[in-house]
């Protein structure tokens, strides 16, 4: 059991950081504020838990929580099979964050998802850009103030003709 | 050769006839396949339900090499401008075939980043409605194109185009 271990050794080196600890269906979730997520995720990586499973982010918007928008890691560790959830929290003014590419490349492409469809930016990421929607795409579609069938621009492309007349033949 | 040869050999036809005869009896698809349809797709190719038996075995990955467009699959708001673009690089005359929901309105997929119906921007012949449609569907699609194509006029072609 690595978890118990590296939990005390978080609350020990980053006291301010933890904002809450709870479970869910047998997994561990700890609540960080956003600004020591990266100490706190090279903590776990130099202490068992070396995949990083996924990253996503939820937009506490309608939920509640300690901030508008939460970043979702998922750590594994290879060697005992124990995962952990850390959700690091970003307020709505500053969505900013520092970049988790540095220890893991798998962030890379990830981060690139949530700035795409949230919004939040990771410093220090070596190519922040759109990878799902157009590049010149306005707006963050997966936030929840983002109206479900977009503003136009699905209805926004020049119209084609066919050299026939088809007027004229009928 | 014997006048009673001539009287079997010659066919008197209009240009326009026989050229939309040749035209309908060999439509060279470009599948635009980006979804499930795409898959389904493959199946009307083969043994069968084999679309060879219409003349529309040719498949070309090329736009400029064929004259008839399907579009099978959803269509994104990013995926919108290639196929607009794959479009006008098909020369005249050619024809398009929404293929399944999803091309023909947008399907389920009524989201910000789904095109509902390309129809809405290039312009569409046949629509085959199915999620996705059998191999059949696809088949009586292809038929009812042929009898546009035979019916289409010289005349129609013209000079119309950006007016």
């Amino acid at each position: 059991m690595l978890l118990p271990k590296i939990i005390t050794k978080v609350h020990d080196k980053f006291p301010s950081a933890t904002l809450d600890t709870t479970q869910f269906a047998g997994e561990d979730i700890i609540h960080i504020q956003g600004s020591y997520n990266l100490d706190v995720l090279k903590l776990f990586r130099d202490n068992g838990f070396n995949f990083l499973a996924d990253i996503t982010a939820i937009d506490n918007l309608t939920l509640g929580g300690f901030e508008r928008f939460a970043v979702v890691y998922h750590l594994l560790s290879h060697e005992t099979a124990e995962r952990v959830t850390i959700k690091a929290y970003v307020p709505e003014d500053q969505p900013e964050l520092p970049s988790a590419e540095s220890l893991w490349k798998t962030a890379d492409w990830q981060e690139r998802e949530i700035y795409d469809l949230f919004g939040i930016s990771f410093k220090g990421h070596p190519n922040l850009i759109r990878i799902m929607n157009p590049d010149d795409f306005q707006g963050h579609p997966l936030r929840k103030d983002y109206p479900r069938l977009g503003r136009k621009e699905r209805d926004d492309f020049p119209v084609v003709k066919r050299g026939i007349n088809k007027e004229a033949a009928q | 050769m014997q006048p009673d040869d001539i009287k079997s050999n010659i066919l008197t036809t209009t240009l326009e006839s026989a050229v939309n005869w040749g035209r309908k009896h060999s439509l060279w698809p470009m599948p635009f396949g980006t979804a499930c349809c795409g898959i389904e797709f493959m199946a009307v190719l083969a043994a069968r339900t084999d679309i060879a038996r219409f003349g529309a075995e040719a498949i070309r990955f090329s736009p400029r090499q064929s004259d008839l467009l399907i579009v099978a699959g959803r269509i994104s708001i990013k995926m919108m401008p290639v196929l607009i673009r794959i479009y006008e690089q098909m020369p005249e005359p050619k024809w398009v075939i929404a293929m399944g929901a999803c091309a023909s309105t947008g399907g389920v997929f009524d989201t910000y980043s789904v095109i509902q119906g390309v129809d809405k921007f290039i312009p569409v012949d046949v629509y085959v409605p199915g999620c996705p449609p059998r191999p059949e569907g696809v088949v009586e699609s292809l038929i009812k194109l042929q009898k546009l194509v035979e019916t289409e006029k010289f005349s129609d072609y013209s000079t119309t185009r950006g007016k």
